[in-house]
């Protein structure tokens, strides 16, 4: 059980849990993790020194004599110096946490992206576009700012809230109990605030997500709303959503108001006063001591204001990583068996009593049997949901059944090599999906150097080659740029060529285009006729003339077989079959009907 | 810190109200909520009176203890009392700025969503839903979001002035120069905002190459693994990865610049004050309390003014976020009723009495048009793209007012009609069928909220006898998903048809869709439209052969004028403009198509 695809060198982390996951990626730079740490510290170490600086000055301002201009002059000096160079430790520690996060964002980012290419199809097609772009942008996203600012500012703040701890003993010992007060009760009503603000944030996000989802429905159905006179209803149900958000964001602002720390600073401050006034009438310390203990103290104010906003980063970098982990870690169900069947296929396909559900789920196939024989071409048909897209990803193993078997050529498609398998069918699906290059290196899309005379040749045969030429810039039109739209129709089109290009001996196509004019419409049922003529082909359609046509008809009905063969049996055997069929008979009676 | 990054990235936007006739506005909204606001700025002066006060006390309880005065017990109990009532004034000013802005916030996102709601569809057509949902959403939070920054700062200076006041009784001159230094401030500040706001628009120049370049390739995945080119796209990613990474550590670097610069230059205005101010206390003017009040103020200071800079923009921004709102809210609709007359028994008859119409001044769409639609009557309009089908069902649901002439319903003149009451006596389906989320019954009942379940299900299995709910896990109480993502395009389709057949309407407006349907779907929507049709009077667009065919009267378009109209015998039998719409448009739905397809294709297969 090999990834398909893996890259080179792959970057290696702890994937067992979010924890692990962010300290193995701050792990593979040390540098930047030291120079981090140390340039936090010593930043906070350095802002530590203008309170000592000012006390002295202070003191030199009480002595009143002429030896205080050049004490003051000391302390002017000290200052300007020691926040210089403290001002370039913080800019190490800033540029440090940049430098993290723009690594973690490109480096998280190039492992997910590798690990999607490395799973399989099943993972893919169950996934939408949208739930996968949201895992690689925004919560890669998300990791970079719980770097910076987020751990850069915490590590910051964390530094400032120890150093008055730090400092003041050396003023005198007994000092260092107030700021030990503060740094337990300030962690104390940190917690609490992080635990209880996070659920009412949530709530508040979600109230806003339903609000917006229904506003973006109501004036996007505008023109319904206002043909069943529905305005008054709607508005009710908008105003009531606005007013949730508005009771939401109030609590969240009243909670927020209630912020305990700010308190506890201002406490602190007065405790700080009151100790150091005792201590000075005591005679323990001077003057200049008590103002740089204040000063000290007041370095606090940094982590009281900051806190809130940097854990919040955290919590949220934390959960985008558990979104992440969830898709590096999920595993791709498909095993390669590279030691399989391997030789040229010949194009025979058997359903034999297949059944199959999504993950075990509600079967949506049950006890399905056909056969098509090597060249033709089979119809399945039914309604939306009947199964027919599901039956289709069987064949070249997407999936694999639950019960049953599938035989290419009689021989299971699990004991096939999966890449000669795959490599030998050919899918067109619903969406097709071009690549923004050039006309001809789609359609010549996985090899090299194909001789543009080959490109043209597959076009002309899917009736692609006219369209082409009509661009200014012919096969060399770049798709996708500037309003260079192509309609469902030629989409389809260009992806039939490629499949000309590859020749393989069993073509799916789910063909969903519609063409509003009879010209194309020849088009395209010529360019379908051309690409399933000389191989087997597996038709998902709702064109009754390639129904009506084809050797084999499968009528699909809640994941059941309720009918097969050809065009005039199933007209005699299915009731639902006939009814299409006859409702364009009677309508048509003024044109000769011919056939059936 | 977040803000101050955020207000460095401001962008300007133009202005088309007065900031007189602005604010008035906004007061406006502020007046509902009179006593809280009131209440709130009571918490402001409050809150920013403790905060000026406190370094004066602190300084007055230095000076006392070096002067060994009695009084320092007292000094610290009142420092205890103005701490307490500062937590408590604060709490108070937030709480009521919270309350009064998010009543605004969401006071103004009602009259938006009012106001969006009321708009008719040529506003819509000028203006992008998405802007139009941005300015009910994102516009409102950021007004509430810049009122909210605007308390905090206007907070902060509140409390700045109070201090200046206590500061000016000490010393003009050092004052003076304690205010000289905030310029510097500002000036970074605002030099900042500039190079941040260049580098950031370019990293996120670089995000969105990245983006790009993934949001292809994971939609384009099945390709790159059918053909085994996962290495190649691969390396097309590494490459736009590594430069976003190379760009975006550019712009962190600058944006680490910021604070150490700010620490830079606070150091020196300290400096300044430090060396400055001890000449004072030298000179005895005055004292050591005093000295250390000023050297407490700094940072005080420093503050407000470096956010008042950094926020600048913002508040820009959330003016011109106000205008947008009240933009939308004062635009004016075309569609205008004189009278509001009631039709309890609307028959369905329908008179076009010479009406022009154009969309875009100077290009007519429709020009003296006259047409009678007699009750009942099923009419269907073929044309080219722009021959003006679509024109006259718009005119006729009032979604667009016409120039000239008159349009009249059972003889009423439309201009004069209650369009509440007209509108539910309308059934249209639009090309693109919408559905709500909610459950496919909720989508049927949308009109007829009444409607009872029995009668719903009597409509839902009428159709194929029930057939279309197969694949519906849960029947009609199967959730539809956002815009009815969950369900088929002809599920959905069909659902708009069983929409209009619980609500029984007078008239039916039919814009057929051109979108592929399986068979099996298409002949239970054939058998729901001819239910229909056989109740109400019908509008049909028809993009089917089969829904030309079932209309008792075809009308030929041409240039939005009526060139041929009859049955489908006798307009093909005629050989005009609807033979040759037939061949443009219709010969391959014909079953003479079908059955002769192997012949005209299979040869050519070869």
């Amino acid at each position: 059980m090999s990834a398909e695809f893996s890259v080179k060198s792959p970057i290696q982390s702890d994937r067992s849990s979010p924890l692990r996951f962010i300290v193995s990626h701050i792990l593979r730079h040390p540098i930047a993790a030291l120079l981090l740490v140390a340039g936090a510290f010593s930043n906070a170490y350095l802002a530590g020194v203008v309170p000592g600086a000012v006390g002295d000055a202070f003191s030199a301002v009480l002595l009143n004599n002429e030896r205080t201009l050049p004490l003051v002059w000391n302390s002017v000096l000290l200052i300007i110096a020691s926040q210089t160079l403290r001002s370039a430790l913080q800019f190490a520690r800033n540029f440090s946490a940049e430098v993290f996060a723009q690594r973690f964002e490109r480096d998280i980012r190039d492992e997910l992206y590798s690990s999607l290419l490395g799973k399989s199809m099943s993972y893919h097609d169950m996934q939408p576009v949208g739930e996968t772009m949201a895992r690689v942008t925004n919560d890669v996203r998300e990791m970079n700012f719980m770097m910076n600012p987020g751990v850069n500012l915490i590590t910051g703040a964390n530094m400032f809230l120890i150093m008055p701890a730090i400092y003041a003993p050396g003023i005198h010992p007994q000092l260092i109990i107030v700021p030990l007060f503060f740094i337990i009760a300030h962690s104390l009503s940190q917690i609490y605030f992080i635990l209880r603000l996070h659920p009412i944030a949530q709530q508040v996000r979600h109230s806003f997500g339903r609000m917006n989802a229904s506003l973006a429905e109501s004036l996007e159905g505008l023109e319904i709303v206002k043909g069943a006179a529905q305005e008054a209803s709607e508005i009710d149900a908008f105003n009531s959503l606005a007013d949730l958000v508005s009771d939401r964001f109030i609590e969240q602002g009243e909670f927020e108001a209630r912020y305990l720390s700010v308190l506890l600073f201002g406490l602190t401050v007065v405790l700080a006063l009151l100790h150091a006034a005792t201590m000075y009438n005591g005679g323990a310390i001077g003057e200049g001591d008590v103002i740089a203990f204040l000063g000290l103290i007041s370095l606090f104010q940094f982590p009281v204001f900051i806190s809130l906003f940097s854990s919040a980063r955290l919590a949220s970098g934390y959960a985008s990583a558990g979104r992440i982990l969830e898709v590096l870690n999920a595993s791709a169900k498909l095993d390669q068996n590279a030691a399989g069947n391997r030789g040229a296929l010949r194009g025979g396909i058997q359903f034999d009593r297949v059944s199959f559900g999504y993950d075990g789920g509600e079967p949506v196939l049950s006890d399905v049997s056909f056969r098509a024989l090597p060249g033709q071409t089979v119809a399945i048909v039914g309604q939306t949901g009947a199964g027919k897209s599901t039956l289709s990803k069987l064949v070249n193993r997407i999936y694999d059944v639950d019960q049953g078997r599938v035989l290419v050529d009689g021989v299971d498609v699990r004991d096939w090599d999966l890449q000669a398998l795959r490599s030998q069918i050919s899918i067109i699906e619903q969406d097709i999906f071009l690549f923004s290059r050039s006309v001809a290196e789609n359609i010549a899309f996985g090899r090299d150097e194909v001789e543009l005379e080959r490109i043209v040749e597959s076009a002309a045969a899917a009736q692609a080659d006219e369209f082409i030429s009509a661009f200014p810039a012919g096969y060399d039109t770049i798709i996708g740029q500037r309003g260079m739209t192509l309609s469902g129709g030629q989409r389809q089109r260009l992806a039939l060529a490629r499949a000309f290009q590859t020749d393989p001996p069993i073509l799916i196509l789910d063909d969903s285009t519609s063409a509003i004019d009879s010209a194309t419409e020849d088009k395209i049922q010529r360019a379908i006729w051309s690409a399933a003529s000389g191989r087997t082909t597996l038709l998902i359609t709702h064109r009754l003339s390639q129904i009506r046509w084809a050797d084999h008809i499968v009528v699909l009905r809640r994941g059941r077989v309720v009918a097969q063969g050809r065009h005039e049996e199933l007209l005699r055997s299915s009731e639902s079959y006939r009814h299409i069929f006859d409702r364009y008979s009677s309508s048509d009676a003024a044109l000769p009907a011919a056939g059936g | 810190m977040a803000a101050i990054f955020g207000g460095l990235q401001g962008d300007k936007y133009d202005r088309q109200y007065g900031d007189a006739a602005l604010f008035r506005r906004i007061g406006r909204y502020m007046a509902a909520h009179k006593w809280l606001v009131i209440l709130g700025l009571l918490g402001f002066l409050l809150t920013g009176m403790a905060r000026a006060v406190r370094p004066v006390f602190i300084s007055a309880a230095v000076d006392e203890m070096v002067a060994g005065g009695g009084a320092l017990a007292l000094l610290l109990a009142v420092m205890t009392a103005i701490t307490v009532s500062e937590y408590i004034a604060n709490y108070g000013r937030r709480r009521f700025t919270v309350v009064v802005i998010g009543r605004i916030v969401a006071r103004m996102r009602k009259d938006c969503f009012r106001a969006a709601i009321e708009r008719d569809l040529a506003f819509y057509d000028r203006h992008k839903t998405g802007a139009v949902i941005s300015r009910v959403t994102s516009d409102t939070q950021e007004f509430g979001d810049v009122m909210l920054l605007g308390s905090e700062v206007i907070s902060q200076f509140l409390s700045v002035i109070i201090l200046l006041s206590a500061l000016l009784s000490y010393s003009l001159e050092l004052t003076l120069i304690l205010l000289a230094t905030m310029p510097m401030v500002m000036l970074a500040a605002l030099v900042f905002r500039h190079l941040a706001r260049i580098v950031t628009r370019q990293g996120a120049r670089a995000m969105a190459v990245v983006n790009d370049n993934i949001q292809e390739s994971v939609t384009g995945i099945s390709v790159a693994k059918n053909f085994r080119q996962e290495a190649m796209i691969y390396d097309e990613f590494s490459a736009v990865n590594i430069l976003s990474y190379k760009i975006n550590l550019r712009r962190g670097l600058i944006m680490s610049l910021v604070f150490p610069t700010m620490g830079v230059l606070s150091a020196i205005a300290l400096s300044i004050i430090v060396w400055t101010s001890s000449h004072s206390v030298l000179a005895g003017a005055f004292s050591a309390g005093a000295w250390y009040l000023f050297i407490q103020s700094v940072d005080r200071f420093w503050f407000p003014f470096m956010n008042l800079a950094s926020f600048w923009s913002q508040f820009q921004q959330g003016l011109s976020a106000a205008e947008r709102i009240f933009a939308l809210i004062d635009a004016e609709n075309t569609v205008v009723q004189r009278a509001s007359r009631r039709l309890p028994n609307m028959a369905g008859a329908i008179q076009f009495q010479n009406v022009s119409f154009e969309y875009e001044r100077g290009q007519p769409v429709l020009r003296d048009f006259s047409l009678d639609i007699r009750p009942g009557e099923n009419v269907a309009f073929v044309g080219h793209t722009g021959a003006g089908k679509s024109t006259i069902a718009k005119l006729i649901t009032r979604y667009y007012e016409f120039q000239a002439g008159r349009i009249l319903v059972d003889g009423v003149d439309a201009r004069e009609l209650d369009l509440t009451d007209f509108r539910s006596r309308l059934g249209i389906v639009p090309q693109q069928p919408f559905l709500f989320s909610g459950t496919v019954i909720d989508n049927i009942r949308y009109g007829n909220p009444d409607a009872s379940r029995d009668e719903i299900n009597e409509i839902a299995y009428g159709i194929g006898h029930g057939e279309w709910l197969e694949s519906l896990p849960q029947g009609l109480d199967t959730p539809v998903g956002e815009r009815g993502a969950r369900l088929s395009v002809g599920q959905r389709q069909l659902v708009s048809l069983l929409r209009v057949l619980a609500q029984k309407p007078a008239i039916f407006i039919l814009d057929e869709a051109t979108a592929s349907i399986d068979p099996f779907t298409e002949s239970q929507i054939q058998d729901a439209i001819e239910l229909i049709l056989a109740r109400s009077t019908s509008i049909l667009i028809a993009h089917r052969l089969s829904t030309v065919r079932s209309a008792d009267r075809i009308i030929v378009l041409r240039d939005g004028a009526i060139i041929e109209e009859g049955s489908h015998q006798r307009l093909m039998q005629n050989g005009g403009h609807y033979a040759e719409l037939y061949n443009t448009y219709f010969r391959h739905q014909s079953l003479n198509y079908v059955e002769r397809a192997r012949e005209m294709f299979a040869a050519s297969a070869q």
